[in-house]
């Protein structure tokens, strides 16, 4: 088993002190940080979302997968300053819009952009159309991901959209929704760019939009 | 038959009159009267006085003390955000058991000591008095998975079931304790159905499920049923992966979420099993039109067979228009199991 297997296969069995010690082993070796995405980590999360898309895994799978990758990246992001093989697939800020505290499907499509190559800005849940106006400013976000889980938060959407576009900020930035209440034709009525079904749509949904760009 | 034997009879094997007709209604309840949702969750004469106006106005079978899942968590000390006008919830953030060693001097809170447990059980006994027998009283607990969840963080919980299984069966065997007590409590205060709540098992797949939570679940149907109390289990989100468990609890009603098609559930869980639901609460009542809704009841009753009650898949949703509402209601009351 290649390296790069050993760390993709201990990423898929969510197994993060193995990850770590995988990834400074290869580093060790004279691995160079930058080929570790592209031949262990984002096929591991890859198959993440493969798995959870065929009900082979569930949240805790996910989630234990996603800690793993997360032990190797902590490692090796520092080491890619400059590095030009690593080219990331846009900006997205995401959140869970105010009023709303729930962040389990936000925090599963935040993790399968960043394994999909996206930077991701997580400002967490509860998060004021402000909030949101400021992150997409300072980091020059391509994407707003906003998640709901309640019919009484969802117009909150409406509110990220209509504060972007106070600030002058709708036409450099993409939109995209999505929770259980959410639905297409809600998306295009509040001025959405984008709706992602589930995470793995979220995806799609996210690289359409910023090739669309 | 009035509502309360209609469930009654449902619940016996016995053919009611008609279909019950049994939809979880909190902030379209509220509405319904003017009140704002933190009054509705927290004062249970508001509460009482909606689900009586509901119930009435739209003919429901029962009336319920269901308001948010942050009762129990609230006595425990964990911190709750308050909204004017919509649901409680839980603080993920600063979670109570965020220190997994914390546990170990949790007390289980008195139902009857003053806090928001108290007031649920008040609503309880009010709704008893004021139904008059008419309508079935439903009390509501949190099941195990989502009160744990509700207590240690729901993203913590869910790598704890691999991290630290010891931790998950002390959480779970505290969480039942409480909840069985909460259960007897509106019990005595009225309540002759309790529905049990445990949203986050939809997360946690079959073998987990199985493995953690099925277990538990199954000690608290069966501890409420020593109580005297029939039982209603309502698991939000997906559980198609989960639902031969489900048909083995021996709940009274399993109020089905609408990812899981009644005929997958009807397969699953035999004949015998009473079904509720299970329109989409946003796509099927809330966008549909009377026609469809009746058309959408209609389908589910085909999927579900005799033993079934009409209902929608998760809460009515509170701008739902009340033609759907009715239409909902209409398709149970002109239907016999």
């Amino acid at each position: 088993m290649s390296i790069f297997d050993e760390l993709q296969q201990a990423i898929i069995d969510g197994k993060a002190p193995v990850a770590k010690e995988v990834t400074e082993r290869a580093l060790g070796e004279g691995v160079r940080p930058a080929e570790l995405f592209p031949n262990a980590i984002v096929p591991a999360m890859n198959e993440v979302g493969r798995r959870m898309r065929d009900c082979e895994f569930f949240i805790p799978e996910v989630l234990i997968a996603a800690r793993a990758a997360r032990a190797a990246t902590d490692i090796l992001r520092p080491l890619l300053v400059g590095d030009e093989e690593v080219r990331s697939a846009g900006t997205v800020v995401c959140g869970t819009v105010k009023g709303d505290l729930h962040d389990i499907g936000k925090n599963i499509v935040a993790m399968m952009l960043e394994s999909a190559g996206f930077q991701i800005v997580d400002l967490g849940v509860d998060v004021p159309p402000e909030k949101v106006v400021a992150a997409v400013r300072e980091h020059g976000a391509n994407v707003v991901a906003m998640s709901a889980l309640l019919t009484t938060t969802m117009v909150n959407m409406k509110a990220v959209i209509d504060a972007l576009a106070a600030a002058g900020l709708r036409d450099q930035v993409k939109v995209m929704v999505g929770g259980a209440p959410v639905t297409e034709s809600w998306a295009q009525s509040i001025g959405a760019d984008g709706y992602g079904k589930d995470a793995s749509a979220a995806v799609e949904t996210a690289r359409s939009l910023v090739a669309a760009a | 038959m009035n509502g309360r034997e209609r469930v009654i009879a449902m619940l016996q094997g016995q053919p009611p009159d008609h279909l019950p007709v049994m939809p979880i209604t909190m902030m379209f309840a509220s509405d319904l009267i003017g009140a704002r949702y933190l009054d509705y969750a927290t004062d249970f004469r508001v509460l009482a006085e909606a689900q009586m106006r509901v119930a009435e106005g739209f003919q429901f079978d029962y009336v319920s003390v269901i308001s948010d899942p942050g009762c129990e968590a609230a006595d425990l000390g964990a911190s709750i955000k308050f909204f004017p006008d919509q649901p409680p919830a839980i603080d993920e953030e600063n979670a109570l058991l965020a220190d997994k060693s914390k546990l170990s001097a949790l007390e289980i809170p008195d139902p009857a000591g003053g806090g928001r447990m108290a007031n649920r059980v008040k609503g309880a006994r009010l709704l008893k008095e004021q139904s008059h027998g008419e309508k079935i009283v439903e009390g509501w607990i949190e099941g195990p998975c989502a009160e744990a969840a509700d207590l240690r963080g729901i993203n913590a919980l869910m790598m704890d079931f691999f991290d630290d299984p010891e931790f998950i069966a002390g959480l779970f065997t505290f969480v039942l304790e409480m909840e069985v007590a909460f259960a007897k409590a509106q019990v005595d205060a009225g309540a002759e159905l309790i529905g049990i709540g445990d949203a986050a098992a939809s997360l946690v797949g079959p073998k987990i499920y199985q493995e953690f939570v099925w277990p538990f679940e199954k000690k608290m149907v069966d501890r409420v049923h020593a109580l005297g109390a029939s039982v209603r289990l309502h698991i939000c989100g997906n559980t198609r992966q989960i639902l031969d468990g489900i048909g083995r609890l021996g709940c009274d009603i399993v109020d089905l979420d609408w990812p899981a098609p009644v005929a997958e559930a009807r397969a699953a869980m035999g004949p015998g099993q009473a079904l509720l639901g299970n329109l989409d609460p946003v796509r099927d009542l809330r966008n549909g039109t009377p026609e469809s809704v009746y058309a959408a009841a209609a389908e589910c009753h085909r999927q579900a067979g005799p033993r079934f009650i009409v209902g929608a898949g998760c809460e009515v949703v509170r701008d739902t228009p009340p033609a759907n509402l009715a239409a909902l209601v209409r398709y149970g009351m002109e239907h016999q199991a």
